[in-house]
């Protein structure tokens, strides 16, 4: 089933004295339960495309379809609470609320989601428990290493029940241990649960895990391939 | 959780919460005592205006609010004095005789209200005998004595035991002229009032007139201010012949002073919040432009616009009310110390008497400043709150999160 369809999907940024074209007419579905990396250099619109699909930013030109719903042309507010509840978010930069503890970052989302507090704070342990946290519930970021920062980061991604998550630059920050122990979170939620992934990645680690490469210039999808095409390249 | 995050949010940065604290404490603290020193001065106005010659309320005939003339007596005065010496809360009552004339001594002479009293019921109304300063309050056994302030003392060129003679129309219309000697010298806080009214007893002024007892004033004290309404308003109904005034009829400049001091107060603590508003909304703007990126992930997760616009306006409120508590309660520490101990003014004594201010100044400051001043103190908060909270709602999450 189609979780994510763009159509000719384009972004130009124009408060420039030469408008920037990030994302050139690009057509993309992207089903349930995939794992896919979208890749590029610098500057090829990886980020831009994210931030199209999570709802971060509108496109210039085309649509964007997230579980059937065109959210292209939604408003602010109405694209806050689609992310709300159809969106989890893992950013390079952790980006977790520094003055909350590990199980006050989960709860928080699902605050948001109003439900009520006695099941918030089970899930929020449940969450924190399935990657691996459940001795630092208490810790402040402040406390936790990178890795442990981005696996509540990952929690709270899953806390809102969300269609798929955004990943972006997951792994940038961390060391290549915490890398590959977020990596396997990843792909056992993503094997045990469906949960599907899109990430924006440069990390070698993360598109060799991949089951879907998307290769991003100049704003243009250049090459889309699935891991068996992948391998099959490689031998 | 949402109140929760805001009040952490204000101790990420403790120093700066604590200077802005502090700022609003005692910005707040020193309007606040500046406010309870002019109602101190105020109620030390009042206090010794009833004190030294007005009483709560006093009672005239109608017809001596036009000239003031010894003529305008008030009709079956016995009567009213043993109705009010009978009713609830009066401590005390006399009636006087009043007579506008001139004072003269060898050398100049000068124009005096003269009240004719019974010297032991004034003393239950006034404090004129407590103000003796040289001499006695009629302590003499020679007739015809007088008390007088030592500011006319000093312009007649009087001392104790010195002759002056008091000229004045009588109830014929004759001009008539007493000798007094002086037995006392009082000084009040009041210049003015010193050197424009002497004290005599009215039976020495009824034998000068040549007259049946006579009352052209009836002065009722009571034994608190707060009992004005409860037995002023009765009597005045009864009496509805006679004009009957409470003390802020009789002394209107008073009243005046006190809408002054109000207004005065009310500017004074609106300037300093004014002041501080600027202070805090930098604060509050230095503290989002530092959490670009939360916000941005806040709403890049979910958090709505006016959620995040919520919790910067509950941190500035937080802030501003724990400062607001703090200088209300250092405020309140201050005004009760100063408003048993007082403040020593006798440096300026000659300015203060001019004004009928005494040399020690008790603060003071009605319960009912504070409600309104709770709310502006709000309204400040939210004020200075509103252009940061504007500018942390107007960011863009894709923009945001990557501020660093």
């Amino acid at each position: 089933m189609t979780l994510i369809e763009l159509n000719n999907v384009s972004k130009i940024y124009d408060g420039t004295a030469v408008p920037v074209k990030a994302v050139d007419e690009v057509h993309l579905n992207i089903e349930e339960g995939e794992f896919t990396a979208i890749v590029g250099p610098s500057g090829s619109g990886k980020t831009t495309l994210l931030n199209l699909i999570g709802g971060l930013d509108q496109p210039t030109a085309g649509k964007i379809f997230i579980d059937g719903t065109d959210i292209s042309t939604f408003k602010p507010d109405e694209l806050i609470n689609f992310r709300l509840h159809h969106i989890g978010f893992v950013f390079q930069a952790y980006n977790l609320i520094p003055v909350f503890t590990a199980k006050e970052n989960v709860e928080f989302i699902m605050l948001l989601q109003k439900i009520p507090k006695a099941e918030r704070e089970k899930k929020a342990i449940e969450f924190l428990k399935a990657v691996g946290l459940e001795d630092r519930i208490n810790s402040k970021p402040t406390e936790l290493s990178g890795g442990q920062q981005q696996r509540v980061a990952v929690a709270r991604a899953l806390a809102s029940t969300p269609s798929f998550v955004l990943a972006d630059e997951p792994t940038a920050n961390l060391d290549s241990v915490s890398a590959d122990s977020l990596l396997d979170l990843m792909e056992n939620l993503n094997r045990d649960h469906k949960m599907t992934f899109v990430f924006s990645t440069h990390d070698n680690r993360v598109i060799q895990r991949a089951h879907r490469v998307i290769t991003l210039r100049d704003g243009a999808v250049e090459s889309d391939k699935v891991k068996d095409e992948i391998l099959s390249q490689k031998s | 959780m949402l109140l929760t995050l805001a009040w952490r949010n204000i101790w990420r940065n403790k120093k700066r919460s604590l200077i802005i604290i502090s700022a609003v404490a005692v910005g707040l603290c020193c309007g606040l005592f500046a406010s309870a020193a002019m109602f101190g001065m105020w109620d030390s106005m009042i206090n010794t205006t009833i004190d030294r010659d007005i009483g709560h309320f006093q009672i005239h005939s109608k017809s001596f609010e036009d000239e003031k003339l010894v003529t305008d007596t008030i009709p079956g005065f016995e009567n009213i004095l043993s109705t009010l010496k009978s009713t609830k809360y009066v401590s005390g009552v006399t009636s006087r005789i009043l007579i506008e004339g001139m004072a003269s001594s060898a050398t100049t002479s000068s124009g005096v209200r003269i009240l004719g009293i019974n010297p032991e019921t004034e003393k239950k109304v006034t404090s004129i005998y407590k103000h003796i300063i040289k001499g006695n309050y009629f302590g003499e056994t020679w007739k015809n004595q007088i008390v007088i302030g030592e500011k006319l003392a000093d312009n007649l060129g009087l001392r104790e035991k010195s002759k002056i003679v008091l000229g004045f129309q009588g109830i014929d219309g004759s001009i008539i002229y007493g000798a007094f000697r002086v037995t006392g010298i009082f000084r009040t806080e009041s210049s003015t009032f010193d050197k424009s009214n002497v004290f005599v007893k009215e039976d020495d002024l009824l034998k000068l007139i040549d007259s049946d007892k006579i009352s052209n004033e009836i002065v009722v004290r009571l034994s608190s201010v707060q009992q004005v309404d409860s037995v002023y308003i009765p009597i005045k109904n009864k009496f509805s012949n006679l004009s009957v005034k409470y003390w802020g009829e009789l002394a209107p400049e008073l009243n005046f002073y006190y809408q002054s001091v109000v207004l005065q107060s009310n500017i004074f603590v609106g300037i300093i919040l004014f002041a501080l508003l600027f202070g805090i909304t930098n604060t509050m703007l230095m503290s989002v432009m530092e959490r670009v990126r939360e916000f941005g992930v806040l709403m890049a997760v979910g958090m709505k616009r006016s959620r995040v616009f919520f919790m910067i306006i509950m941190e500035t409120i937080s802030l501003s009310f724990i400062g607001g508590v703090v200088g209300l309660i250092l405020a309140l520490i201050l005004i009760e110390y100063f408003g048993s101990v007082g403040i020593n003014l006798s440096a300026f004594t000659e300015g203060l008497s001019q004004w009928s201010l005494g040399t020690q100044l008790y603060t003071s400051l009605p319960f009912s400043f504070y409600p309104p001043l709770v709310l502006m103190i709000l309204v400040t908060a939210v004020i200075s709150a509103f252009y940061p909270a504007l500018k942390a709602i107007k960011l863009k999450p894709a923009t945001a999160i990557r501020t660093y």
